[in-house]
């Protein structure tokens, strides 16, 4: 008797094994995240690829018979509950799905392991929950409680939470191995990104430029748990960039340069693109004269010791909040007949970059969003702004588009300070060679309040307090559009106006589609050519996350997380979405 | 010791003028029933209608993703002047109106949506009158007329479980 149940019981396991759980998953390893194209069934890294292009080749689901998708299964998620400043957390994350598991997170850092492997549900198998410090870090989180994503990296997650840690977590079971405290909400900073895994290191980056924090770019060792280094995004006193602070002060301690989306990777030169934020205090320039590098900028990085390869700054002495912190694809383009090798970026401040990423030369650059006020346009050899003057330390863009100690009042500026493009990544068709920007469009105001010094400069202004020197207007309702763009010129080869402006971000497929949410709860597919919309199903609660696409067992399956805070700026630019209720969820699609 | 009884002294002075400077109810130990409604007050201030996102949790003010708010420990209006602007807002301000119908007839400050044009504010989360009156009267009995915050204010405003008050411990 014995025999048989043990029998038994060993026969049911292997049954479970095999049938009713995925495939064991094989270790992440650098070399399989440089061949992602080789596993088109899974999306590994949080942009898809290295290069940033949130492309799969997967053609399943194509423009023919995208009509014909439907809702396979949904998955109620958490995360919405208040804390700090505010109401509701946020989805934002960026689905990571390998092997039938999906990893996914909510805006508090609680990691989600999903089975989607039998495709007609989605079990969490595991829930990792921080026990963040809700009050703690959600009182110093600028724009809402955010977490877009976990890497992979060996048999674990890594994962990171708003107050500031990193974990590293047993992929299998969910049980933490390790975590770091990596930035320190004591003085305002706070991660909301999800981890670049490069090798063994785990590349973060401290939001805050709104609290006064001095941003920093830092690297942990994923076989210790300790950090490999780190580089603050503002150089430090006798490094080059720091008499670009010329305010005497040493206002660069607090100068902000915040990082808190997913940087691109090279592997040829093991170099990493990181966009950097705005500088703080956001809307009073006249408080931190000098360009205030390497705010508004993108630096490329070694991603072996973190050193500054180059910088490029995009918005000098930056009166407006243009942070440049989303994506910078790599993309290898003809540029007048000649090969080059390009880092591109659609900037929050309205217009498209193409920079030599060997070097950090100025290539191309264009307007990309219908209306640009704050300067009539780029230097074609430098790019930089044509009415910056270098002459001067206070920068004088164009009248009414910002706001002044003078208290003269502020006019339009377009685009809005919210951008252009804000965090939501874009993606590129290879095979159509077309960058796809999902945008805000319309215009606003800024107000100008002259900020005072930190305690450490003998002001009043404590750690934590916020730092913006002003503050944003509504003045009138603000849109959005889809445009493709050709990478090498910033030229717009197709454009679609769209309601509302766009906070969730772009999937590009092989089937010719593009995938947006917007944030009236409907999730769109485009064809990649013309951008004419195919296909729409509405979740009825705001998209702010990116959609991935995968397959299991042979079959497409598209991904995204569905549910908003419904932000201040949302509701104030769409009081008719003012009454949409917040949920937490996880939305996946398949072929009928 | 000549100090240390100078400072005594400047010490009692200090607190005499608190005292002198605090509203009387607020010394006065509260009923069941005056600590629920100020409890269901500050959960309108800072969950329901969300108030301290611009004005912050001590109702001080501030600048940056909320607009540039006013501080409310400062405010110079009587309660039912407060509740009228957190009924109807501020008009050419980014200070939102609570009543929902609010400008659809006269209301407010005897005008119109159509009236206020541009002008017109936006809608907050629409809350009940028993609401508004729970709010002004949480944010009288705790921040109007107040000098800074204490560590005390900041522990009774967002409890004991988080961190978010260690910097202002003395």
């Amino acid at each position: 008797m014995k025999t048989l149940a043990f029998a038994g019981a060993l026969m049911c396991s292997l049954l479970a094994a095999t049938a009713l759980t995925p495939v064991q998953a094989a270790d992440m390893t650098h070399e399989r995240a440089l061949n992602v194209s080789k596993e088109p069934h899974n999306w590994l890294l949080h942009h898809g690829n290295y290069e940033g292009w949130r492309f799969s080749q997967l053609k399943q689901i194509n423009t023919e018979n995208v009509k014909n998708l439907r809702v396979a299964f949904t998955v109620a998620l958490g995360g919405y509950e208040s804390g700090g400043r505010y109401k509701h957390g946020n989805l934002q994350a960026t689905p990571i799905v390998e092997d039938g598991m999906m990893y996914v997170t909510d805006g508090w850092g609680s990691v989600y392991a999903i089975d989607v492997s039998g495709g007609k549900k989605g079990l969490i198998k595991w829930k990792f929950d921080p026990g963040t410090d809700r009050a703690w870090a959600g009182d110093v989180a600028c724009c809402g409680v955010n977490n877009r994503g976990v890497a992979l990296w060996k048999d674990k997650i890594i994962s990171i939470s708003l107050d500031g840690r990193m974990f590293s977590l047993n992929k299998a079971t969910g049980e933490m191995v390790w975590e770091r405290k990596v930035a320190d909400p004591a003085i305002a900073e706070t991660l909301t990104l999800a981890p670049l895994v490069v090798r063994d290191l785990a590349i973060v980056g401290s939001a805050g430029g709104e609290f006064g924090i001095r941003g920093w770019i830092d690297a942990t060792d994923l076989n210790t748990g300790k950090q490999a280094w780190r580089t603050f995004t503002i150089p430090g006193a006798g490094e080059p960039g720091n008499e670009t602070w010329k305010d005497g002060k040493e206002r660069w301690k607090h100068g902000g340069a915040s990082v808190w989306e997913t940087a691109t990777y090279d592997p040829e030169t093991d170099t990493f693109y990181q966009g950097i934020g705005n500088a703080g205090p956001d809307w009073d320039p006249e408080y931190r004269p000098g360009d205030n590098k390497w705010a508004a900028s993108v630096l490329a990085l070694s991603a072996t010791d973190g050193k500054i390869k180059w910088g490029y700054q995009y918005t000098p002495n930056d009166p407006y909040d243009f942070d440049e912190i989303s994506e910078h694809p790599i993309i290898n383009a003809k540029v007048n007949g000649e090969d080059r090798k390009l880092v591109v970026h659609a900037a929050r401040n309205g217009f498209f970059y193409a920079l030599d990423r060997t070097n950090g030369s100025f290539v191309a650059g264009k307007q990309y969003v219908d209306q640009l006020t704050w300067t009539p346009g780029l230097d074609p050899k430098t790019g930089r702004p044509l009415n910056y003057n270098p002459n001067t330390d206070v920068q004088q863009y164009a009248p009414g588009s910002h706001g002044s100690r003078t208290g003269a009042p502020s006019g339009r500026l377009c685009p809005s300070h919210y951008g252009g493009k804000n965090w939501e990544p874009g993606a590129y068709n290879p095979e159509l060679n077309l960058l796809y920007i999902p945008s805000i469009e319309g215009c606003n105001t800024i107000d100008t309040v002259e900020q005072k010094d930190f305690v450490d400069q003998g002001g009043p202004i404590k750690p934590r307090e916020r730092f913006a020197g002003g503050g944003g207007r509504p003045t009138e309702r603000l849109y959005g559009s889809l445009k493709a763009l050709d990478p090498a010129t910033g030229e717009t080869k197709a454009r679609l106006k769209l309601e509302y402006p766009n906070y969730s971000g772009a999937l590009a497929t092989a089937g010719n589609l593009v995938f947006l949410g917007h944030y009236d709860g409907t999730f769109s597919a485009y064809d990649a050519k013309s951008l004419q919309e195919l296909w729409s199903f509405n979740m009825g609660t705001g998209i702010n996350a990116p959609a991935v696409t995968y397959s299991v067992n042979g079959k497409q399956y598209v991904a995204v997380l569905v549910g908003s805070r419904q932000a201040l700026n949302v509701w104030q630019n769409a009081p008719e979405l003012k009454n949409t209720a917040t949920a937490s969820m996880l939305y996946v699609f398949e072929q009928q | 010791m000549r100090t240390g009884n100078l400072a005594l002294a400047a010490a009692i002075l200090a607190a005499l003028f608190a005292a002198a400077t605090m509203p009387a109810h607020a010394q006065a130990s509260l009923s069941p029933e005056e600590a629920r409604a100020l409890e269901y007050g500050k959960e309108i201030y800072k969950v329901k209608a969300n108030c301290q996102f611009c004005h912050k949790w001590d109702a001080s003010g501030d600048t940056g993703y909320g607009g540039i708010a006013l501080s409310l420990r400062k405010t110079a209006l009587t309660p039912e002047q407060f509740a009228e602007v957190v009924k109807c807002g501020r008009p050419g301000t980014g200070m939102p109106y609570h009543d929902q119908y609010a400008y659809t007839d006269k209301r407010c400050y005897g005008v119109t949506r159509a009236e206020l044009g541009k002008d017109a504010p936006l809608l907050g989360e629409s809350l009940q009158p028993r609401e508004i009156d729970a709010v002004v009267k949480y944010l009288f009995a705790k921040a109007v007329g107040r000098g800074p915050a204490t560590y005390e204010d900041c522990v009774d405003f967002w409890g004991q479980d988080t961190r978010q008050c260690e910097p202002m411990k003395k």
